[in-house]
């Protein structure tokens, strides 16, 4: 083959591989936009598609319950799980590449142990003090929790250079809070039990606009500065030495991928609670029908599967079994957990 | 540069344990907070219709001051009226309501300060297990339409009917209701029990939809007569006081039939045994070992639990519960949360140490209905019941209706 030929089956093959991504985009934004209709459509409360349209787009009949069911509870929960489906997502993808791991999601570095923690802690003291505690306190001492156990892991792989050594320190600081936890919880009245076991199981019931408005601006500012890193990245994705050798600072680049990766997942855990399996089936599935793992095509890719993923996990939640909800780390693991076994299956192979 | 970072893991491993202490002296001053409140002096007791003023009552613009309700035991709660049929229910110092009559006005200023709730009351979302029963004394059970729980939940003959019917709808239970069901059907009011306090995103997100929540503190009442006397805390929202306190004062003659009752000094132990095989008990400053005191019996565990905090129960190895209540003349199975036992068999089955405790070999066993924790409107009646028990080798033929001895 003379270097013509083979500079057009290059081409040839780089535009099959373009119309691929690009149709894997399409197709996941038809799926999303599809998801967005169904959870609109579907709930406890029939509204006919009338209703819907003249809800959505004429704002009609604003003191009616069809409007308040559409506006207060529908719609802000579908953004919601889209937005932390994605960032979960994200932040496993960010997570496995830091790592060199597939299976280094948001939750087995304890991140979501952490705030788990902080979550009892907090609950649990406030409760005995004041007897009530607000939502907000809750969703600070979360984001709290998740960014302690990140700043501990932080400060390790300053000493822990082998990543796997890293990942098992991670795996023991989770160790660490649930060992508080439940050192905690021994002490507590059953009723903290009770909850504090139905908030670790993750749901997206109870949103508000403020959470989606508050999400939108930590996801997408997270998602942003991702993909802005997504050359360097790439670069790290061939190993240290050649990242070192385009110029890529890796001290700060480890530094900014742990942090994003911990931003997203603390995001998540503070607004529905820990979400199990997505952040590491997501990433798993689109590298593998994408067929690369270049961050520049993975991440917007990967961010849309994860809205989709979850969208559908938290659709199956509420409607399954209504009025009883299912929570969403229930639903995620019936679908996240045999894509982890298949990985495990297939770990011989490159990813 | 090692200095630096054994400093910072010290410094971590110092939150994480900060954080432990912290979680315990919480739990000593809450309790306290609680136990202060508990001996807290109560609002000196206005008889309802009198004039005298009491400046516990919250001034109200456009509302003239009448009579605060007289309440016999019940701390977590207060009730003032208003000329016109007005009234304010004071929810410890958590929630203040204004009950509105039908059809009347609301006074001007009243929506920041109070959650305001307009009679006639309807579709009521009814997830404080505890109430059902008082709604049910009340006959005021049309007014609920949604339930926390299913119907194969309820012990309470009336409520089950309700839902089986379909006049009582299950919403879904506290923690994740169906907000869409709720709010579809115009929900006017969501009862809740103190487990919304540890969901505070479900009580931000009803209010949020416009659905008032009231809070039931009854289980909070160091008195077993104070958590039966929250149905006159329920009646004001219907406008029956009179009957609520009719209901009330049975309840009252129960309790005081037994005033003059010389003890009995037989022992009781009141427990269950979990899934991992431990004993839970309740704490003596619970309401259970004060019903067992009132009937004339006394609680196994004179000074069990930390009385300071909010946990009523205790779970302590066999071996524990062996030494303290080998020789107890009675045991008294919680099944609560377990399933009920059939026959002393069932009990020898979960541990066959029991077998060598007084109360088997002399056949003083006997098992809780599941009723029991949903009858809080009939407290009298229970110690009455357990009276009964101790009393029951005296040739007493009369059953009680709560409890049911084991063979």
């Amino acid at each position: 083959m003379n270097a013509e030929s083979k500079t057009s089956a290059w081409m040839t093959d780089r535009l099959k591989a373009r119309s691929r991504y690009l149709l894997i985009l399409l197709l996941l934004a038809a799926a999303f936009f599809a998801l967005a209709v169904v959870n609109i459509y579907s709930g406890s409360v029939t509204i006919t598609p009338e209703e819907v349209f003249g809800v959505l787009f004429r704002r009609m009949g604003e003191e009616t319950a069809q409007y308040r069911i559409i506006w207060q509870i529908r719609l802000p929960r579908i953004f919601l799980s889209a937005l932390l489906g994605g960032a979960l997502a994200l932040s496993g993808f960010l997570l496995q590449t830091f790592f060199r791991n597939p299976i280094a999601g948001p939750y087995v570095l304890g991140i979501s142990s952490g705030a788990k923690m902080v979550v009892a802690l907090v609950m649990i003291n406030f409760l005995e003090r004041y007897r009530e505690v607000s939502s907000s306190v809750l969703i600070l001492a979360a984001l709290f929790g998740s960014l302690l156990v990140t700043g501990f892991i932080l400060l390790l792989s300053r000493r822990l250079r082998q990543m796997p050594i890293l990942l098992i320190a991670g795996i023991m600081v989770g160790y660490i809070c649930t060992a508080v936890t439940d050192f905690i919880v021994t002490f507590a009245d059953d009723s903290d039990i009770v909850n504090l076991h139905n908030w670790s199981l993750g749901s997206f019931s109870s949103v508000g606009w403020s959470n989606v408005h508050t999400a939108f601006w930590i996801v997408s500012a997270a998602f942003l500065l991702t993909f802005l890193l997504s050359k360097p990245i790439g670069a790290f994705q061939m190993g240290e030495a050649y990242a070192q050798s385009v110029g890529v600072n890796i001290r700060l680049l480890r530094i900014a991928v742990i942090l994003l990766s911990s931003i997203l997942t603390a995001c998540v855990t503070a607004f529905a609670g820990p979400i199990s399996f997505v952040g590491i089936a997501v990433p798993f599935l689109i590298k593998k029908i994408l067929r690369t793992a270049k961050p520049i095509i993975v991440i917007p890719t990967l961010f849309l599967g994860g809205a989709v993923f979850c969208m559908l996990c938290d659709l199956i939640a509420r409607t399954a079994f209504a009025p009883t909800e299912l929570n969403v780390s229930t639903v995620t693991a019936v679908f996240g957990a045999p894509i982890v076994i298949l990985i495990m299956l297939k770990k011989h192979q490159e990813y | 540069m090692r200095i630096k970072f054994a400093a910072l893991i010290l410094a971590f491993l110092t939150v994480l344990l900060a954080g432990c202490s912290a979680a315990e002296a919480g739990t000593v001053e809450a309790g306290t907070a609680e136990s202060e409140s508990s001996g807290a002096a109560v609002p000196v007791p206005v008889e309802s219709g009198e004039t005298a003023a009491d400046p516990e009552a919250p001034a109200v613009d456009g509302l003239v001051y009448v009579s605060t309700m007289k309440l016999d035991y019940a701390e977590c709660f207060d009730v003032y009226f208003y000329e016109g049929g007005y009234a304010v229910v004071e929810i410890s110092d958590m929630r203040s309501y204004l009950i509105v009559p039908e059809g009347a006005e609301v006074p001007a200023g009243a929506e920041g300060r109070f959650i305001v709730l307009q009679r006639p009351l309807k579709n009521i979302y009814l997830a404080a297990t505890a109430a059902m029963c008082q709604f049910d004394a009340l006959d005021t059970l049309s007014s609920i339409r949604f339930s926390g729980l299913e119907a194969d939940g309820w012990y309470l003959e009336n409520a089950a009917r309700a839902m089986e019917e379909g006049d009582i709808l299950y919403a879904g239970k506290y923690s994740a209701p169906d907000y869409e069901l709720i709010l579809s059907e115009g929900c006017g009011l969501a009862v809740e029990s103190t487990m919304i306090l540890h969901s505070p995103k479900v009580q931000e997100k009803l209010e949020e939809l416009g659905i008032p929540v009231w809070i039931d503190l009854s289980s909070y009442e160091p008195e077993p007569l104070g958590r039966t006397e929250w149905i006159k805390a329920y009646a004001v929202l219907f406008g029956k006081e009179e009957t609520a306190e009719e209901i009330f004062s049975v309840q009252k003659q129960y309790a005081a039939e037994l005033e003059g009752f010389v003890n009995t000094e037989k022992t009781v132990a009141f427990f269950y045994i979990n899934s991992n095989g431990a004993v839970v008990t309740k704490k003596s400053g619970d309401y259970i070992p004060k019903m067992i005191e009132m009937a004339g019996g006394r609680y196994i565990f004179s000074d069990l639990g930390d009385s300071e905090t909010a946990s009523s129960s205790v779970t302590m190895d066999m071996e524990t519960f062996y030494a303290s209540a080998r020789d107890a003349d009675f045991l008294i199975y919680n099944a609560s949360i377990d399933e009920p036992l059939e026959s002393v068999d069932g009990l020898l089955a979960k541990n066959e140490l029991f077998a060598d405790f007084k109360a088997v070999r002399e056949g003083h066993v006997w098992c809780t209905t599941k009723y029991l924790y949903q009858a809080s409107d009939v407290n009298g009646e229970i110690v009455h019941d357990i009276h009964l028990m101790l009393t029951s080798d005296d040739g007493t033929e009369v059953q009680p209706t709560f409890l049911y001895k084991l063979y």
